[in-house]
């Protein structure tokens, strides 16, 4: 893989997973308010 | 939900230092692949403020015994699991084209992975226990010694030789980085402090949501209450 490669990888895994945690965030409030399903 | 001026400043902030990072003329020796400091480095800092914060939190709540410093110990624990846990997969992405090993026996990997483990548990710990005054009180005090780590996971590049470079930055003597370089790790660095302030925000509102939701409902399921212990027919073991 390039040097790009690389940093295309690791910049996908951070902003993936802090896009993902937001997400996890944002479906556990609405769990949390909701109560389960 | 609305975005607020905070998640907003995130989102901006986080843009801004993709571009500083990406834009930046490469590295002498490293090249392009010197970039990828710029995503690790704040995120290894990240982890020390989290757990810092979560030190913070857990003194305050043993003194005052109010609940919001409980759980501000909590979300900041939680973003700093996944801080670490990003200052680790970069560090592996950084190391296989540099180092030629995804992972290597150095103190600096290893002790990073221990914290990782240890806040893994300390957040275990939060979920196993439902009482919201017994989980705070011990996970306060598991959040105090769990942070003795952050000088030992800093400090061991200099105290251990092994293959990760020592400090760049956090040193002594002056910082040995170019100015373009510094411009965009600092970029780095005031993004993803912003972007955990914003997000210890949330996860510390959805704590106080789940324990007032806990308050108004005792009965109500919670994770774990599903695994009930077995029940024996016949009275017999």
């Amino acid at each position: 893989m390039s040097d790009w490669g690389w940093v295309g990888f690791a910049y996908l895994v951070v902003y993936g997973t802090l896009g993902a945690y937001v997400v996890s965030l944002l479906v556990r409030r609405r769990r949390a308010r909701t109560g389960p399903r | 939900m609305k975005a607020r001026p905070l998640d907003v400043a995130a989102a901006g902030t986080l843009l801004f230092a993709l571009g500083a990072g990406l834009l930046v003329p490469p590295d002498a020796v490293q090249g392009d692949l010197q970039r990828i400091m710029y995503v690790h480095v704040p995120s290894a800092w990240l982890a020390y403020l989290s757990f810092t914060v979560t030190l913070i939190g857990s003194v305050t709540y043993l003194v005052t015994r109010r609940m919001r410093w409980d759980h501000l110990a909590g979300a900041a624990a939680e973003v700093g699991v996944v801080f670490t846990g990003l200052a680790l997969a970069t560090g592996m992405i950084w190391g296989k084209p540099v180092w030629g090993v995804w992972w290597t026996w150095d103190a600096r990997l290893v002790l990073t992975a221990v914290l990782f483990f240890v806040y893994l548990g300390y957040l275990a710990l939060r979920r196993s226990i439902d009482e919201p005054e017994v989980r705070a009180r011990r996970a306060a005090v598991l959040g105090i010694v769990a942070v003795l780590q952050i000088p030992v996971v800093h400090f061991s590049v200099t105290w251990w030789r092994g293959l990760h470079q020592p400090p760049t930055v956090l040193r002594p003597d002056n910082p040995q980085i170019d100015s373009p370089l510094l411009f965009a790790l600092l970029m780095g660095v005031a993004a993803f402090t912003v972007v955990f302030a914003a997000l210890v925000s949330r996860r510390k509102e959805l704590a106080e949501i789940e324990d007032a939701a806990l308050a108004a409902d005792p009965g109500e399921e919670v994770a774990g209450s599903a695994v009930a212990a077995p029940r024996l027919e016949g009275g017999t073991a």
